[in-house]
């Protein structure tokens, strides 16, 4: 039986035709949609550039915020009402460069919300420089001699600060990726989805093809609670390049102890007036 | 018969200057003394020179006085340093083998075997119980109340360290009272009443949560850090989530994360964390997400005194942010003031969908002052987040409304979703490119300057009414202030004083009322630039005279602000 989509907006998304972008929101509609949920009960954070115009894009909550800083919204937003479901949607320049130092905080801190990272090798919004994901030698305007700076692995570094959930998906792949999202949602705790996605104007080489001819599924021989068969399997790049889950390693999130999961919310507790009196009294 | 006597206790960083200062603090306090306290300290950990600066009176203390009246010197380097700013006649308390004094002057020198009664009494480490011991004795307090004391602050060491401590102060309080029958301390007797003690620090971090704090994230930097480190040892007890973020630019868009979601968030930082969080400011002033900025100056640029006082920030508060959108600040100018403030701000802040900030400085939050009460019903906690029922279908985040202020709704209310962002937007929060949005977003946000104009009371008026010299005082000047217009009236000089907590929405008519007609007006302030007097300047176009500067780190005393003034009229 399908569900009705309630996420699904009538709005149009001002991305490029052909973008990898509308594969990503597709499915992660259908992994709200299958997760139950209703819209008022999602909350989606994003920062800037293209795949952080997502949450217009979708019936559902939005804080479409600054360049860099959707992780830290998402983790304040989470605190004041852990009964939303947190996601974070945005692009490879947003999360892992302007707001890097955020990304490995946000693991180490262990907020529940899936973070889905439109990963595209490339700045679009701004047309065309390298992005943190850009492969070695790639020319552009501002790299005009070609990429020289070692491309940043999210995956590995996830794996390393024991990120609860680590996954790779190829936006072409929807049903798969929606999945990826749908379990990243179940889990408890910070889960990464970087999502490869072809930026149809900008980036000339990791084209769909190019992805489509490199990308394959893990299977049932990859343990994702082997955290040295993780390693090797985030750093395969170039001929073959696996999508899939990567990692898991449960922990406790940052709110377990502050939160049964029935409590009331942050922002709905009384302001103690009685134990604030007691704090002045206690200073005579 | 009044008095007014100042006791400074020296030493460096690691020698127990905070412990021992507080003890006499609250000693002092609990026998109803009136209290002003302020701290000198450098930047590190161990050595270097410190001092607490504790006046004493039977009236109520605004600031503290240059000259001390007793010295109590735990190092040489405190007697090197301060003999030649005491007053005459003073006492100097030190250890007799440690300390040397040349005497110059009416100095009454207690040289007592400080470190040899420690010993004695089980470990030199004591030592600082033997001069409380003194201390007492000296200034004819109950020896009990200091046992008292010591004996609930030491109640989770061991056995043998609360006997050894109380040992020694009972031997440093007998040592003086058989060596120093006669000596004569200008300390009278007050009726016997305890004091509140309290710190600028505590009583915004009060404010903050009797005005329904619920978030704070905050990256350590001195002077805010009392702030921060205060409100998370309650956090549990008043169910608030405190967390130290990776840095002032996630501090600054967490706490805007939680107030989306409907929770009363604020930041603490200095000078360095405010430069960090200019744009998440920014966001705030566009999105309309309620945010309370605590900001306690310390001088700069770049990291400048990181433990001193100055009022600098004043320019980059009333324009930080890229971008035009309304604010509130403050500059409440005592820890009184600063705890009814800081309840306003959180209330004002959620109010109006704004930035609100407090611009205090290491002066306001390291100085603690003796009060009666504080009441925390005075300013009322207020909600003003809408509740489902209340909330019009489809529910419009940026609804136009003739206040400027739409309906504050808060994610996860049935049948409601709406989106905040940083872009120009329509009503509903979507992105929009159309220059009549635009303008019409623009002149909503500014319509809240109406409302916001006649919240909070105007300037604050003190001294006689047709004073014809004025001297105008902004944040944590006001005490320095308030008490040279006490010195000069005492001289039939023709003196007032107003004073500013409200900056903005600059109050441009009740100044203008209060100051058109006065032949000085001579503004206070701890910057280089006069950055409040210019302000005054441009949006009441009174020109004022000569300003009252001090940028040295240091804060304001009577004193300081007499000598100037006098110079000026030359």
């Amino acid at each position: 039986m399908t569900q009705e989509n309630l996420f699904h907006s009538s709005g149009k998304p001002a991305w490029c035709p052909g973008c990898g972008d509308f594969g990503i929101l597709s499915s992660i509609e259908d992994a709200l949609v299958n997760s139950g949920k209703k819209p008022h009960e999602v909350l989606i954070v994003s920062g800037i550039g293209q795949a952080a115009k997502l949450p217009h894009y979708i019936n559902t909550n939005g804080f479409a915020g600054l360049h860099g800083r959707a992780l830290p919204a998402a983790f304040g937003a989470k605190a004041a009402n852990h009964h939303l479901q947190v996601l974070v949607t945005s692009g490879d320049g947003d999360i892992y460069g302007e707001g890097g130092n955020h990304f490995i905080h946000a693991i180490r801190r262990n907020i529940d919300i899936t973070l889905i990272v439109h990963n595209n090798q490339i700045y679009g919004l701004t047309k065309r420089q390298a992005s943190p994901t850009s492969d070695l030698g790639m020319v552009t305007k501002t790299q005009p001699n070609g990429v020289s700076t070692i491309p940043f692995n999210p995956l590995a570094i996830a794996i390393t600060l024991d990120a609860v959930f680590v996954a790779r998906s190829f936006s072409q792949e929807k049903a798969f990726t929606t999945q990826l999202i749908e379990e990243g949602i179940r889990t408890p705790g910070f889960s990464l989805i970087d999502i490869l996605q072809p930026c149809v104007s900008f980036n000339t080489i990791n084209t769909y093809k190019w992805y489509s001819e490199r990308v394959y599924k893990l299977d049932s021989s990859h343990d994702p609670a082997d955290k040295l068969q993780a390693y090797e399997k985030s750093s395969e790049w170039g001929d073959k390049i696996p999508i899939g889950i990567l990692y898991k390693s449960a922990r406790k999130t940052f709110l377990d102890d502050q939160f049964k999961p029935k409590d009331l919310p942050l922002f709905k507790r009384k302001t103690r007036m009685k134990e604030i009196i007691s704090l002045i009294n206690e200073l005579y | 018969m009044s008095f007014d006597l100042t006791i400074m206790i020296a030493g460096e960083a690691g020698q127990g200057l905070n412990t021992l200062s507080s003890i006499l603090l609250k000693m002092l306090a609990q026998s109803g003394y009136h209290l002003f306290a302020s701290q000198d300290y450098m930047s590190r950990i161990r050595g270097g020179h410190n001092f607490t600066k504790i006046r004493v009176s039977n009236k109520p203390l605004y600031s503290s006085v240059s000259a001390s009246h007793l010295l109590v010197a735990l190092n040489q380097e405190s007697v090197d340093l301060h003999l030649n700013h005491l007053s005459s006649p003073s006492i100097i308390v030190h250890d007799l083998d440690t300390v040397q004094v040349n005497k110059t002057g009416e100095i009454c020198d207690i040289a007592a075997p400080i470190r040899k009664i420690a010993v004695d009494s089980g470990n030199a480490l004591y030592g600082n119980s033997v001069v409380l011991g003194i201390l007492t004795a000296l200034l004819k307090l109950e020896l009990t109340g200091l046992t008292d004391i010591l004996k609930a602050s030491f109640v989770k060491k061991a056995a043998k360290d609360r006997k050894g401590n109380i040992k020694a102060a009972t031997e440093g309080f007998r040592y003086l009272s058989d060596n120093f029958q006669n000596l004569n301390i200008p300390l009278g007797r007050v009726k016997e009443k305890n004091r509140m003690l309290i710190s600028g620090t505590e009583s915004i971090a009060l404010g903050m949560m009797a005005g329904g704090l619920r978030f704070i994230s905050a990256y350590p930097m001195s002077p805010s850090t009392g702030i921060f480190t205060y409100i998370t040892s309650k956090a549990g007890r008043l169910g608030i989530v405190s967390e130290q973020a990776e840095d002032e630019i996630a501090a600054c868009n967490m706490a805007m994360g939680a107030s989306a979601a409907g929770a009363r968030s604020a930041v603490t930082t200095s000078g360095g964390g405010l430069s960090l969080m200019c744009e998440g400011i920014s966001l705030s002033g566009m999105a309309e997400i309620p945010l309370v900025i605590i900001n306690m100056q310390r001088p700069g640029p770049a990291t400048g005194f990181p433990t001193r006082t100055a009022q600098e920030d004043l320019d980059l508060v009333l324009h930080i942010g890229h971008g035009e959108f309304p604010r509130f600040i403050f500059a409440p100018g005592t820890a009184e003031e600063a705890f009814y403030t800081s309840i306003k701000a959180m209330n004002l802040a959620e109010k109006y969908q704004v930035p609100v900030f407090i611009l205090g400085d290491q002066h306001l939050a390291d100085s603690y002052v003796t009060l009666d009460r504080l009441n925390a019903n005075k300013v009322k906690y207020k909600s003003y987040l809408a509740e489902n029922g209340a909330l019009k279908k489809p529910y419009l985040r940026y609804k136009i409304t003739r206040s400027g202020v739409s309906p504050l709704a808060h994610y996860g209310q049935d049948k409601i979703h709406f989106i905040v962002d940083s872009h120009i937007h329509t009503e509903d929060g979507h992105i929009s490119e159309e220059m009549n949005v635009a303008k019409k977003m623009v002149e909503k946000r500014f319509r809240k300057l109406n409302g916001m104009k006649k919240e909070f009371s105007g300037p604050q008026y003190y001294g006689p009414k047709n004073a014809k010299t004025l001297f105008v005082s902004w944040g944590s000047t006001y005490g320095a202030v308030r008490e040279t217009i006490d010195c000069l009236l005492a001289e039939k000089k023709s003196v007032a004083m107003v004073h500013y907590n409200k900056i903005w929405p600059f109050p441009v008519e009740e100044s203008i009322e209060i100051l058109k007609s006065r032949k000085d007006i001579c503004v206070v302030e701890n910057n280089y630039q006069g950055q409040f007097e210019r302000l005054l300047q441009r949006e009441t176009n009174i020109k004022t005279g000569k300003p009252v500067l001090r940028y040295d780190g240091r804060p304001f005393d009577v004193q300081f602000i007499i000598d100037m003034f006098e110079k000026r009229q030359k």
